[in-house]
Formats: C-alpha cells, sequence, structure tokens
C-alpha cells in the first residue's frame, strides 16, 4: 500500500488517516523503512487502544492519532525518544491515561490533547522542560497548576473551552509565551502578575465572567490581540461598596512607613518587622501613601487606542486618594470617568508609537469586542 | 443576458472561470452566483497553497481579483479565533466553507445615538451565506480549524467593525495575509510559527 511518501519538506511520511483501522499493522513495511518514518498519521480511525507497534518506529518525530478511542497510552510511548510533536485530538484521554515516566520525553515540543476528558493537567506535563506549545482546548479543565511555571520554553498555551474559574500568578513566569488562550471559561479576574508576560502577543480571554481588567494589563505593550467580548465587563463606573477601614494596627504602619519612622528588626516582634514588609505603595504618584491590607478598588475607565473603554482596576490607599490619571473617585457621579490626563496620551505611553501597527494594518490594537 | 448555465464547478479554477463570466455582466444575479459558490465541492488539495494559517488570528487570502469586479479569497481560522463586528460597506458578500464549521452572528444597525449593547438578531452555524449587514464569525471549535471561501463584489479595502457594548464603530483597512499563495509582507517582525495542516 502506497502510503508511505516524502512530503514538500522531505520528511518520509506513514499516512493512515481514514482506513477504518483497528490496530495498526507494520508488517508490510520492511525494517529499512520503518527507521526512516519521521511522520505518523493515523487519524480519523476506530482505535481504541493505542497500538504498541507505533514504538517500532524509532526515529518517529511526529504522531497524529486524533479522532480515535483512545484512552490509555502504553508506557512503550517512552521509547519514542525522538519524537517532538504529539497529537491526539478528540480521544478519550484524561490525566490517568499517561506513563509515569512520560516526562521524560524530553524532546516533545508540541503536545496537543484538545478535545479529550482532562480534568487537570497531568504533573508528567510540567516535566517536560522544552515544551513550547500546549493546547488542552475543549476539555474539562478546572483549574491551571501553579507547577506551570515550569514550562519555561512554553510559547503557546491553549486552554480555551474548560472550567477553569482562575489563574494563577505563577503564570507570569513563563517568560516566553507569545499566546495565551483562556477563552470560554469561568475566569473572574486577571491576576495583576500577568503584566509581567512580556512576551505576549496574543491574550484571548472572551467569553469568561471578568467584570473589568487589573491597570497593570497596560503595560503589555507588545500584545496586539485582546480579546473581551462576552465578559460582564462593567459599563459604567462603579464605587466599591466594600471599603473596610484600616485596622489600627494598619493605621500604625502607614504612619511608620509614610513618616520614615526607623526602626531596626531588633526594635520589633518579627511578625510586625514583616508585616511593615508587606507594604504597597499607592499608585498614585501625587500620593507617598502606603497601603497594607485596607485599600479601595476603584475602576478607571481607559480609552483603548481611541476606540475601547476599558475598566480597569486600581487599588488605592483609601477613597480620599486620586487614581494616577488624576480624578477623584467621588467626583465621578454619572460620568463615564474623564481623567485630568487625556486618555490618548496615556495609550500612547503605553503602547508605544502610534504609527506601529497590527497585522490588520491599524495602528494601536486589534481589540475584538 | 447570457448565464453561465448549471454548470457544476468540478475545481477551483473552474470556478473561478465561471465567476468572470458572471461578472462580465453589469448586472450581477445574486441567486446564480449563491448557486455556483455552493455547487463546488471542496477539494483541499485544490486550495491547500491558499490556506495559510496563522497562530494568533484568522488570516484572509486572496485568490483572485475578479478583474477589479470581485474579490475572490480564502479564510483560514485556527482553534477559537474571532471576527470583530463589522459590515461590508455596500458590497454583497458570498461565504462557503471548505472546511470545519463556522458560527455567525447577525447584529441589528445600532442608532448612532443610542449606546448600550448591541442587539443580535440570530446566529446560526454556516454552510454557506449570502449576507448584508453587520455580522461577526467565529471558529468557536477548540479542536479544528475551519477554512473558508468568501467572495465580495464589489471588492473593498476598508470597512467598519462595531464595539458590541456600546455600538461605537470604527473604520478600518482591511489588508491580506497572502495573495495568490504568496506571503504578503507586512509590519511583523516576529516568526509565525504555522503548526497546522488542513487533513
Amino acid at each position: 500500500m502506497e502510503v508511505l511518501h516524502t512530503n514538500n519538506e522531505g520528511n518520509q511520511v506513514l499516512n493512515l488517516s481514514r482506513l477504518h483501522l483497528f490496530e495498526l499493522n507494520l508488517d508490510q513495511i520492511e525494517d529499512g523503512q520503518r527507521n526512516r518514518v519521521q511522520r505518523l498519521y493515523l487519524t480519523y480511525n476506530s482505535i481504541a487502544f493505542f497500538p504498541s507497534s507505533v514504538c517500532l518506529l524509532p526515529n518517529l518525530e511526529y504522531l497524529d492519532i486524533s479522532n480515535n478511542a483512545i484512552s490509555v497510552l502504553s508506557d512503550d510511548i517512552t521509547r519514542l525518544t525522538n519524537l517532538k510533536t504529539f497529537v491526539a485530538k478528540n480521544n478519550n484521554l484524561d490525566e490517568t491515561s499517561f506513563p509515569k515516566f512520560f516526562g521524560s520525553m524530553q524532546n516533545l515540543q508540541t503536545l496537543n490533547f484538545s478535545g479529550n476528558r482532562f480534568r487537570e493537567i497531568p504533573v508528567q506535563f510540567l516535566k517536560l522542560s522544552r515544551l513550547q506549545s500546549l493546547s488542552l482546548g475543549g476539555n474539562r479543565l478546572k483549574g491551571i497548576p501553579a507547577e506551570i511555571e515550569h514550562l519555561t520554553r512554553l510559547e503557546m498555551l491553549y486552554l480555551g473551552g474548560n472550567m477553569i474559574s482562575s489563574i494563577p500568578p505563577e503564570l507570569a513566569n513563563l517568560g516566553q509565551l507569545r499566546c495565551l488562550v483562556l477563552c470560554d471559561n469561568c475566569i473572574q479576574s486577571v491576576p495583576p502578575q500577568l503584566s509581567r508576560l512580556h512576551s505576549l502577543l496574543s491574550l484571548s480571554l472572551h467569553n469568561n465572567l471578568l467584570k473589568f481588567l487589573p491597570r497593570e494589563i497596560l503595560s503589555l505593550v507588545h500584545l496586539q490581540e485582546l480579546s473581551l467580548r462576552g465578559n460582564p465587563l462593567v459599563v459604567r463606573f462603579v464605587k466599591d461598596m466594600t471599603y473596610n477601614p484600616p485596622s489600627l494596627l494598619e493605621l500604625a504602619g502607614r504612619t511608620i512607613k509614610s513618616r520614615n519612622v526607623l526602626y531596626l528588626p531588633s526594635d520589633l516582634p518579627a511578625s510586625l518587622s514583616h508585616y511593615l514588609d508587606t507594604a504597597s505603595k499607592c499608585p498614585n504618584p501625587k500620593c507617598a501613601g502606603v497601603y497594607f491590607d485596607s485599600c479601595v478598588r476603584h475602576i478607571k475607565f481607559v480609552d483603548f487606542c481611541g476606540k475601547f473603554r476599558l475598566p480597569l482596576m486600581d487599588y488605592l490607599c483609601s477613597p480620599e486618594c486620586t487614581s494616577p490619571c488624576g480624578c477623584n473617585p467621588q467626583s465621578h457621579g454619572e460620568s463615564e470617568g474623564e481623567g485630568d490626563v487625556p486618555a490618548t496620551r496615556l495609550q500612547r505611553v503605553l503602547l508605544g508609537s502610534p504609527l506601529s501597527c497590527n497585522r490588520f494594518g491599524e495602528a494601536g490594537l486589534g481589540l475584538l469586542t | 443576458m447570457e448565464q453561465a448555465g448549471l454548470v457544476k464547478p468540478e475545481t477551483l479554477d473552474g470556478l473561478i472561470k465561471i465567476l468572470h463570466k458572471i461578472f462580465e455582466n453589469d448586472i450581477i444575479n445574486v441567486e446564480e452566483v449563491q448557486n455556483i459558490m455552493e455547487a463546488y465541492a471542496s477539494k483541499p488539495q485544490e486550495w491547500m497553497k491558499f490556506a495559510k494559517f496563522d497562530q494568533y488570528r484568522y488570516t484572509r487570502n486572496l485568490v483572485d481579483e475578479g478583474n477589479g469586479k470581485f474579490n475572490l479569497m480564502i479564510l483560514c481560522w485556527g482553534e477559537g479565533h474571532g471576527s470583530s463586528i463589522h459590515d461590508h460597506t455596500d458590497s454583497h458578500c458570498f461565504l462557503k466553507l471548505l472546511q470545519g464549521q463556522l458560527k455567525e452572528t447577525l447584529f441589528e444597525w445600532p442608532d448612532r445615538k443610542a449606546h448600550g449593547d448591541m442587539v443580535q438578531k440570530s446566529q446560526r452555524i454556516l454552510k454557506e451565506t449570502n449576507s448584508i449587514g453587520l455580522h461577526r464569525v467565529e471558529n468557536v471549535s477548540h479542536t479544528e480549524c475551519a477554512v473558508s471561501l468568501h467572495l465580495y463584489s464589489p471588492p473593498f479595502s476598508h470597512c467598519q467593525t462595531f464595539d458590541q457594548r456600546t455600538g461605537h464603530r470604527n473604520t478600518v483597512r482591511m489588508t491580506f495575509w497572502s495573495k495568490f499563495g504568496e506571503r504578503t509582507k507586512l509590519f511583523n517582525s516576529f516568526v509565525i510559527r504555522e503548526n497546522r495542516h488542513s487533513a
């Protein structure tokens, strides 16, 4: 059967898709040819058990077993030491389907297990230190483990269409991440640390439960695509009604910090010394204040590229304080929140030159609303 | 007015020839164009060279310029990729799915003075469509890519996009990711990895 051929890139491809196969029989392919097979397609068959004979292809770099009925992967898959790309969409896989030492397959760069039954990301995946692209779209993930930060080479993370309710701040340690897809989940807030994803070009958050974004999102200066539609984003200024007055401890701490009262660690119990270290500076540049636990959430509307108004959230040290955009939250009332600093200038400062164009040829951010 | 008849386009090239003939006339029969588009049976090996995907967003790939009377293009939608709400600047838009599925949401035109959410008219999964008016098109699949064939007549280079929450509109310039199978050079400085294949 002439299913073994060389493709345009010079790879030896074995294409056994759509053949009503229940298993993989390599008898027709002699040893010499087996050693040359670099890519194997077994998609759209009726395979229920992962065919161990796949492991008879020692130089396999690309394996696609999508659209079968596989629920478990045999241990000898780890013999495919040259495997770089493993695609198994639309099967019956979950986090228990993988051999214990799957994490030892250190050449793996791309994994696509979308359309399966994962409830969590398997721990073995988090050991794949060379992984560049991970897709688990359309599964049943409830969350993202903090250990995701171990995948330091990750450039693409597709987790759309799951049941994720929060994003761990450790995700921000993925310094090479370019594309983050979290659409169609149940995410209620975005951790401000995500602003550290300095390589991020595309952030997909549509169809979640976001009411606002952290102000820090504006520091993602390379961001070209940001999708936010289908979120219950606050449209009008909302004054936070749950301001808790500061405790005596907090007031004392604020005084010490803002007046630069000198102290040595030996002057205080360790717990108080540690508490003083947790002071956060109020983002208002005109305010030298700090806060500890008691702060006001202030939602400021920022014009993105002069086109769309995004509700961004700031923490301020008190209701009397004002945001860095120079506006007093108490004076808003019914207004949409125009700052003293023109929003367009803010955009230019944070998003670079107004002449920087995205792929669509339009200045600024390709914002999907 | 000579009709192209009930010829079924056997190939993509055949479709293009028939379209050229239809558009030689000044008056175009919308139904005729619709039928011809519908009759073409998608053969991936014929359009694969135009189907260039991008990791971050959908791409527009020009196939034929229709002697200035129409533009025929192939759009490639990765998982989760969608368009903004847009119009077609008084042009007719014919759309046919070549692979995968797309969801279309039609919207009412927002009143220029009104604020607040735009009103949805209807939603459906597309096979073919011929629409005028506002819509958002999206690939809602998290596992499959989608490829669609679009014909716009007359061709247009600008359109309006709309903010769904407020109805505010913007004019944007449309660009092509590739023309006639060749990647166009735009402002990108980073490498796009194409890890897709239309199998």
